[in-house]
């Protein structure tokens, strides 16, 4: 009855189920931190038109839009233990023409323009970055496992990570154009978390997270050429 | 081993339960697609193209109903590229289209291009059908094992061999 295989198996078995518990207790710390996330400035400071090819080889010719932006967000309350790296993203969302928007109110066409991956210190080691700026990430938060700095974004006439283009290949003087900021938490162990739409309990909604409409300009001619190429995205 | 064999009937109260686990096991994994929608609820993975979010072998709970609204950018999906059986899991980051028709575009946070290569010939886009699920809950390094036994197959051998002895070396 006692022997040794029954023994392990017993403290595997144990093991495992205090692990699970563990786990469990941690995802649920989630719900009892605040989140107040708020954006001071969302707003475009120069949008363009060009038109170029989706990659080098292509001889398909497809307009893009360049939208420069500045970003003025606080997201330090994301920043808990249990947060191992938040995903912040903005997105370009417009109607289609003559289409109505879907049943959820969703948009028609939504594009992700900018994106970065903010990892909390015990994370750092994780993220795909160089060796130089890894040191400079270790040591801008020696010592901490949370840093909620890292979540204070400030960004002033930010280039566009991608150039976006829509399926048909036109999206100059497009209308209606919006841009929004959202985020995704990964937890170390958990759910993932993104912005939602109304307030859950301790989870406050983005405020202010949306820009205002604005239309996309008509094609810039003489750029053309030189983007040409290097706008796949 | 021989015990067993002079005792029928705790021979075959064994196999029993042995068969028992083995269903339980099984039924919990069905019931779970059931209420996910999902062929494949749990999935483990297998590359670095999500980092830091995901690494290999950490487990994902996948979420394949829409119930309060469509799956969209931003969302973490697992896929399986037309005509391969790799489930690959990538972030939404263009949506064009509403309903089953949309247009979508994927991309591994920690990729710098999107995966327009990686689809098959000829496909620009997924379809709300090529998704398997969406990615809701996490657990770190439990799948490991999976990658392990696939990319050592002499672990198997050794596994099953321990196994075996277990078995021959036990008598009650």
């Amino acid at each position: 009855m006692y022997s040794s295989v029954v023994r392990i198996q017993n403290a595997f078995g144990f093991f495992t189920t205090v692990a699970f518990a563990v786990a469990a207790f941690i995802a649920a710390t989630d719900l009892l931190a605040l989140r107040t996330p708020s954006v001071g400035v969302l707003k475009t400071t120069n949008v363009q038109v060009v038109r170029g090819r989706p990659h080098y080889y292509s001889s398909k010719k497809e307009e893009y839009a360049i939208i420069k932006f500045s970003l003025d967000a606080d997201l330090s309350s994301l920043f808990t233990w249990n947060t191992k790296s938040l995903f912040v993203y903005v997105t370009a969302e417009w109607p289609s023409a003559g289409a109505s928007s879907s049943a959820d109110g969703a948009p028609n066409n939504q594009a992700v323009i900018w994106d970065s991956i903010i990892t909390a210190p015990s994370a750092d080691h994780l993220a795909n970055i160089g060796p130089v700026a890894m040191k400079k990430l270790k040591r801008s938060a020696q010592g901490k496992s949370i840093d909620p700095s890292r979540g204070k974004l400030t960004l002033k006439n930010q280039r566009p990570k991608y150039q976006i283009t829509h399926p048909t290949g036109h999206v100059a003087e497009q209308d209606d154009v919006v841009l929004r900021l959202h985020y995704n938490v990964q937890p170390w162990v958990g759910i993932l978390t993104w912005n939602q739409e109304a307030d859950f309990w301790k989870w406050k909604t983005l405020h202010n997270g949306l820009s205002k409409k604005f239309s996309l300009p008509s094609l810039k001619k003489k750029t053309a050429e030189k983007k040409a190429g290097g706008a796949s995205g | 081993m021989l015990s067993s064999l002079q005792n029928p009937r705790q021979a075959a109260a064994q196999l029993m339960n042995f068969g028992l686990i083995l269903s339980t096991a099984f039924m919990m994994w069905k019931g779970l697609s059931v209420i996910s929608d999902s062929p494949s609820p749990i999935v483990v993975v297998l590359s670095g193209s999500m980092e830091p979010a995901f690494q290999r072998g950490d487990l994902l709970l996948l979420w394949n109903r829409n119930l309060f609204s469509e799956t969209s950018v931003g969302e973490i999906v697992v896929y399986n590229v037309r005509g391969k059986d790799i489930p690959i899991v990538h972030r939404i980051v263009r949506k064009f289209g509403t309903g089953p028709d949309a247009k979508l575009l994927t991309k591994g946070d920690n990729n710098a291009a999107d995966d327009t290569e990686l689809y098959a010939r000829g496909q620009d886009y997924l379809d709300r059908k090529d998704i398997v699920g969406s990615v809701v809950g996490y657990m770190p390094f439990v799948g490991y094992v999976t990658i392990m036994l696939s990319e050592y197959p002499w672990l198997k051998t050794v596994m099953l061999g321990i196994m075996g002895l277990v078995v021959v070396l036990q008598r009650e």
